[in-house]
């Protein structure tokens, strides 16, 4: 109950050695709908589950392509996701201006990263919001990572963030020893089951409000359509990843 | 020469080179790219620095080498070891690939050339990354070309035809280097700011090998010149 006495700003500690500040940051991407991403050794998919603020409203997207080999899912806020989503396309494009190459993923998430911390140690600043899913291809590989607020970033297999995000983290618990071979359709698979782990009682997957977003080594970072998504929740009715255990 | 001094009140512009290296050749060959340069740093038309190495090694897999302003080609060495150490700051175990090195320096000329302030000289980039061989021609200007072989310099006049006549891509590190020697030895006997020792460096699977400066075989015992023809017609 004392957290008020140490949680002003962000250079001020608390006696247990905590930040407040960017914790609460944290909170923000945890208030946020989930996102999560998988990847196997030739493919990274991103799926998030879309809000609509009211029936009037559209839904908000949550997936956004920084360059053909690179994009983010975020989660938290919008306003602060755009901001970094601004930054690492100009970093990819002043990159491949200079080097006519992708921008190499891990290097862009610690130039993401290093921008959050700084927020993090000054007094007139807050921290971003948002927590990214960043997946990537580069010649080092297939990649997924998160970025947090705080200024850390982590390298996943697989990894959901957001609302609810425990219940798809918990399903990937079970399954990620599958995803290393996966085919892409049985990772978008994977991706929707995980999410349905994570909706409430009385809402659905539809094709409006999920975003998948997929990514190979030869191929661009894509969004499936309307009509894919339909195709892939109508799979998703007899989808059991027993069987692709039996394949293998 | 470049100044950027706040003493001297303006930054001057690059008119013309001082100390300058002549001509560099690279070829392709079946398991690499070799390039070849003389040793020689010309001071206008005095042959002052005669044991200079020209070639350098950026990265593992890639080699640069240039023609003219010796100065731009140290800062440019400079500059693109630069790119090599953000590999160790990044500690990510990217490196740029030599492609990678040839657009930034084209990048680099080009914004040095908009200046009106250039880098004074014709750059060759070679490398040899993921089974691919990498020929890299930048000149002054920044045009950017990738190519089998490249010549800089006097080279391109005179060595073009022996290249063309003895060079295939195809052919083998002992064929490419025979090649290269020749147009060198031509060199010596035709452009005024040549040298007749050489150094080659190669670059294949393995990594780059810069190898010993060399002496060009030439021949001046000829007939002619024993035998002192002209000297005979004028006494007449």
């Amino acid at each position: 109950m004392l957290k008020h006495l140490y949680d002003t700003d962000c250079v001020t500690w608390s006696p247990q050695g905590k930040l407040f500040q960017v914790e609460y940051a944290m909170e923000a991407v945890k208030q946020g709908s989930i996102c999560l991403g998988l990847k196997s050794s030739e493919n990274v998919v991103l799926c998030s589950l879309k809000r609509q603020p009211s029936e009037l409203a559209g839904y908000q997207e949550k997936q956004f392509k920084i360059d053909d080999h690179m994009a983010i899912a975020i989660a938290g806020l919008t306003a602060d996701a755009r901001v970094l989503c601004k930054y690492m396309r100009t970093e990819c494009l002043e990159y491949k201006y200079t080097y006519e190459s992708h921008h190499p993923v891990g290097r862009l998430v610690f130039k993401v990263a290093e921008k959050s911390q700084h927020k993090t140690q000054s007094g007139a600043k807050r921290p971003y919001g948002v927590g990214l899913l960043v997946a990537g291809i580069d010649p080092n590989g297939v990649h997924l990572f998160e970025t947090c607020p705080s200024g850390n970033y982590y390298e996943y297999k697989c990894q959901a963030i957001g609302s609810r995000s425990q219940a798809a983290r918990t399903y990937f618990e079970s399954w990620f020893h599958l995803f290393e071979k996966s085919t892409l359709e049985q990772l978008v698979l994977h991706g929707l089951s995980a999410i349905k782990k994570a909706i409430m009682e009385d809402e659905e997957l539809n094709e409006k409000n999920v975003e998948v977003g997929i990514l190979g080594k030869n191929l661009k970072f894509t969004h499936l359509n309307a009509q894919e998504l339909k195709d892939y929740i109508a799979k998703l009715e007899g989808f059991n990843p027993n069987s692709q255990i039996q394949q293998e | 020469m470049i100044f950027n001094s706040e003493i001297s009140g303006q930054q001057q512009h690059t008119t013309s080179p001082v100390v300058t290296g002549g001509s560099v050749i690279a070829l392709v060959y079946n398991g690499g790219v070799i390039v070849g340069t003389d040793t020689l740093c010309s001071y206008g038309s005095m042959a002052a620095f005669k044991n200079v190495q020209k070639i350098a090694q950026i990265s593992k897999n890639t080699i640069y080498a240039s023609s003219g302003e010796y100065s731009d080609f140290q800062q440019v060495v400079k500059e693109l070891a630069k790119i090599d150490r953000s590999a160790l700051q990044y500690d990510d175990g990217v490196h740029p690939s030599p492609k990678d090195y040839g657009n930034f320096l084209a990048r680099l000329s080009y914004k040095k050339r908009c200046k009106i302030n250039p880098l004074y000289l014709q750059n060759v980039i070679a490398g040899f990354h993921n089974g691919e061989r990498y020929l890299g021609l930048i000149d002054i200007y920044g045009t950017y070309l990738e190519s089998n072989f490249i010549t800089t310099g006097f080279a391109s006049y005179f060595c073009k035809a022996i290249i063309s006549n003895y060079w295939n891509e195809n052919c083998t590190l002992d064929q490419a280097k025979q090649v290269i020697r020749e147009c060198f030895k031509v060199l010596f006997c035709r452009d005024c700011r040549a040298h007749d020792v050489i150094q080659l460096a190669y670059v294949d699977a393995q990594g780059a090998h810069i190898e010993e400066s060399e002496r060009v075989e030439t021949k001046w015992d000829f007939n002619g010149f024993k035998s002192r023809a002209n000297e005979k017609l004028h006494t007449q």
